[in-house]
């Protein structure tokens, strides 16, 4: 693989490396990902910044987000317009954050936006049911849910206003390493 | 975090990145938790207040600064592209991640910490093979013993007169051509052994100083019910039926949790508590009285072993298949007892099942490790001071053959444990269903195998090449494995602290344990007279003092005499070290206490 490439120039991957974790393999097999979700949408030639836009439901069908049961929630999050579709940019920010190079304090900080469901920049009571639901794939009876997420709310809300803060919830990922 | 409220800490932002160097700004960027636009605008602002910088800053001709700049992002480029290349040569990463997808970040834990192990032998391996191998093969004697396909297995016959053991190194000094440069053989030898464990003493430390800053948990402050909804979601497993396997667990943990709210007040009556604690004393006895057995077994073998060297070498199947019998029951005895000690867990009643999991790991250790320990002893006390020609190229013999039979029922247990139990499980016992991965047991093989090949690093300089090899096999046979037969792990617990624990037991009774193996036999043993590297010497250390003692007579090299008489040799100075490093150690401990007592503080004024 040599430097000959036509879909980027030069400076567009010089800035795509500076702001992402990837190296430039990396961003051209990402851009390969992307074109293989809508070929026919997706122009093979990025240097005119061609503003392209994939739905949501061929972003969530990708095998890596598939069965994650916060898919729309990711996809949402990194979407331009917090609607689930995504352009380029989009698509190599939420893989730049997912990747194994990203420190823990970026991965906090978008975890919880994802489970910010309202985007009310807290994470209320509510937020936690909808949490729980999608992580027990609705199993439990709404009082165990509702009483599971009275504890959590119990434990780590240090400013005692009935929801949790960013800064309560980076406190809490700092004491439990198990995030990953 | 940078948040931007305004144009004017968007300015300070620019200006501030415009001050970094550039990684420093680069990774500042790359951590912005902003989008994807947002940040290369940012970027461009902070290039263009760079140039406008410099050319404030220049009074020098601008085609200058300009061939300086496209000189540093082309050389930045080239650096991208050496470490591209270099990523390509991560080995196995397709592997650990696919096997992260599957089942989660525990059993990738245990292949991690294989491939940790396998790099680990590789190192061991260039070393040994560059400084005292390579030497050795220039000055080699002539080997006459035949070859027959079952040295292989047993280690002995063609293999004794070759450079697998220590017994074929010359005590001369090497050199090509006359008055040329020389090699001395012995101080290169026990430098090299020295020196190796050294560095891997330094390793050990900094590896476990750096995964335990990484994951301390403050067990004070540490939110169960918080942490177990919010931070156990492994956003690594892309395989859907181990997604819908992790939501029910963590279903039925969160049901669990519930429920121990209507269960908290159980007071134990004094009978029933006196009888638990009567239990585990029973099984304690039981698990270290077998354990005593078990040694008693393996020394009592280990003579007779002796004893089949001593009557005489014939070079026949019979005596050396007799050989590997005390291999074989050494073996045996490891895989067999663990199912013994598990079964008598269940005996007793734990209050949470991490307890359970680390009181069968620390009987298992217990076991292993005073089964080397024997061995040891056996090696040390009765080998060391019998009559054979060559105790050390013995003892390397046994090294040998006990790494190869454990690699053989490695892969039997894996044969077992995994392939056949998964057919019982799907085809005739339908109950039992798939079996998991067993990660603390295959840790602890892991473990017993590197203390074996540690010991043997003085006796059998090739070892770690062996080991190395079997690492290899061992992940492509444990990945397969585990991909055809096993279940993703039902509970799972502190994914985050197993590489601290596991490069915590690698140090303190493994590591820890062959240092003190190797200083006996360097300082207290007398080596053989008629092979190795330390013929006729009273001890392997003797072979350093006497080169200082021929130092001393050069001028030039006073400063080592000095230094090994006043620092290495007098007590005096590790004494004042020790002094040193406890007192160290007792500050950071109050530092450590007043840090925390702030932390209290702190979080009480927050309540309040």
């Amino acid at each position: 693989m040599g430097n000959k490439q036509t879909i980027f120039t030069q400076e567009q991957l010089d800035a795509y490396q500076d702001c992402t974790f990837f190296t430039r393999k990396e961003i051209l097999r990402l851009f390969h990902r992307y074109r293989d979700l809508a070929p026919q949408l997706v122009p093979l030639d990025y240097s005119d910044k061609p503003a392209v836009t994939l739905p949501y439901q061929l972003i969530g069908s990708m095998p890596e987000l598939k069965d994650n049961p916060f898919r729309q929630r990711i996809a949402e999050v990194f979407s331009e317009h917090g609607d689930g579709n995504m352009t380029l940019d989009d698509f190599l920010d939420m893989f730049s954050v997912l990747s194994e190079m990203a420190p823990r304090d970026l991965k906090a900080y978008y975890a919880f936006k994802i489970y910010d469901f309202n985007n009310d920049d807290y994470i209320c009571k509510s937020d936690l049911e909808k949490t729980v639901n999608k992580l027990t794939r609705n199993e439990l009876t709404p009082e165990e849910v509702s009483l599971a997420c009275e504890k959590v709310i119990y434990e780590a809300d240090a400013d005692n206003d009935g929801k949790l803060s960013l800064a309560d919830f980076q406190q809490m990922i700092l004491r439990a390493p198990d995030f990953l | 975090f940078c948040f931007l409220h305004g144009l004017d800490a968007e300015a300070d932002l620019v200006g501030s990145l415009a001050s970094m160097s550039t990684s420093e700004r680069i990774k500042a960027i790359q951590k912005m938790p902003e989008t994807m636009r947002k940040k290369r605008e940012i970027r461009n602002k902070v290039l263009k207040e760079i140039t406008k910088k410099s050319r404030h800053r220049g009074a020098q001709p601008s085609c200058c600064t300009q061939c300086l700049q496209g000189a540093a992002v082309s050389f930045r480029r080239f650096g991208n592209t050496l470490s591209e290349y270099f990523h390509q040569l991560r080995v196995w990463h397709k592997a650990l991640k696919t096997i992260g997808a599957e089942f989660g970040t525990s059993v990738l834990s245990y292949f991690v910490f294989l491939k940790w192990l396998l790099n680990f032998n590789i190192f061991s391996f260039l070393i040994n093979f560059s400084f005292i191998t390579i030497p050795q093969f220039l000055a080699a004697e002539p080997n006459n013993l035949s070859f027959t396909g079952l040295e292989l297995l047993t280690g002995a016959g063609y293999f004794q007169k070759t450079v697998l053991y220590y017994g074929f190194y010359t005590n001369a000094t090497i050199s090509k051509t006359e008055n040329g440069p020389s090699y001395n053989m012995q101080l290169a030898y026990i430098f090299t052994v020295g020196i190796y464990f050294v560095i891997c003493f330094l390793i050990l430390l900094f590896s476990m100083a750096k995964f335990f800053s990484r994951n301390f948990i403050n067990p004070q402050a540490f939110s169960v019910n918080a942490s177990k909804l919010l931070c156990t979601w492994d956003f690594n497993i892309t395989n859907e039926k181990a997604v819908k396997l992790k939501q029910k667990n963590l279903h039925t943990q969160i049901k669990e949790g519930l429920t121990e709210v209507n269960k908290e007040v159980l007071n134990f009556s004094v009978m029933e508590r006196a009888l638990r604690i009567a239990v585990h004393l029973l099984v304690w006895f039981a698990s270290l009285g077998t354990a005593v057995a078990a040694c008693t077994g393996v020394y009592f073998l280990s003579i007779n072993n002796l004893e089949l060297f001593m009557k005489g070498y014939r070079n026949d199947l019979e005596s050396q298949t007799a050989m590997l019998v005390l291999p074989v029951i050494v073996s045996l005895l490891n895989t067999l007892i663990p199912f013994f000690f598990s079964w008598l867990g269940h005996l007793e009643r734990f209050q949470t099942p991490g307890q359970h999991i680390y009181i069968t790991i620390t009987r298992n250790i217990i076991l292993k490790m005073s089964i080397i320990g024997i061995l040891c002893y056996y090696w040390i006390n009765i080998v060391a001071t019998s009559e054979s020609q060559c105790w050390e190229t013995l003892v390397g013999q046994d090294i040998y053959r006990l790494v190869l039979v454990d690699f053989i029922f490695c892969l039997l247990g894996s044969f077992f444990g995994e392939f056949l139990r998964r057919i019982i499980g799907t085809t005739v016992c339908m109950r039992l269903g798939l079996p998991e991965f067993d990660i603390g047991r295959n840790v602890l093989d892991l473990i017993y195998a590197q203390t074996l090949t540690w010991i043997g690093i003085l006796f059998s300089p090739l070892l770690p090449g062996i080991q190395m090899i079997a690492f290899f096999v061992v992940f492509f046979v444990k990945k397969v494995s585990l991909m055809r037969n096993c279940q993703p792990p039902c509970k799972v617990w502190r994914t985050a602290q197993m590489m601290t624990s596991f490069i915590f037991l690698l140090f303190c009774p493994s590591f820890l344990g062959v240092l003190s193996v190797i200083g006996v036999t360097v300082w207290r043993l007398k080596p053989s007279e008629e092979c190795g590297p330390f013929r006729g010497l009273s001890s392997m250390y003797a072979a350093v003092a006497e080169w200082i003692q021929i130092l001393e007579s050069y001028t030039g090299s006073k400063w080592v005499v000095w230094i090994y008489h006043n620092l290495i040799t007098s007590e005096l100075f590790f004494f004042i070290l020790s002094s040193f490093v406890l007192i160290v150690i007792y500050l950071y401990w109050q530092i450590i206490q007043g840090r925390k007592t702030m932390t209290k503080l702190l979080r009480k004024q927050i309540n309040n």
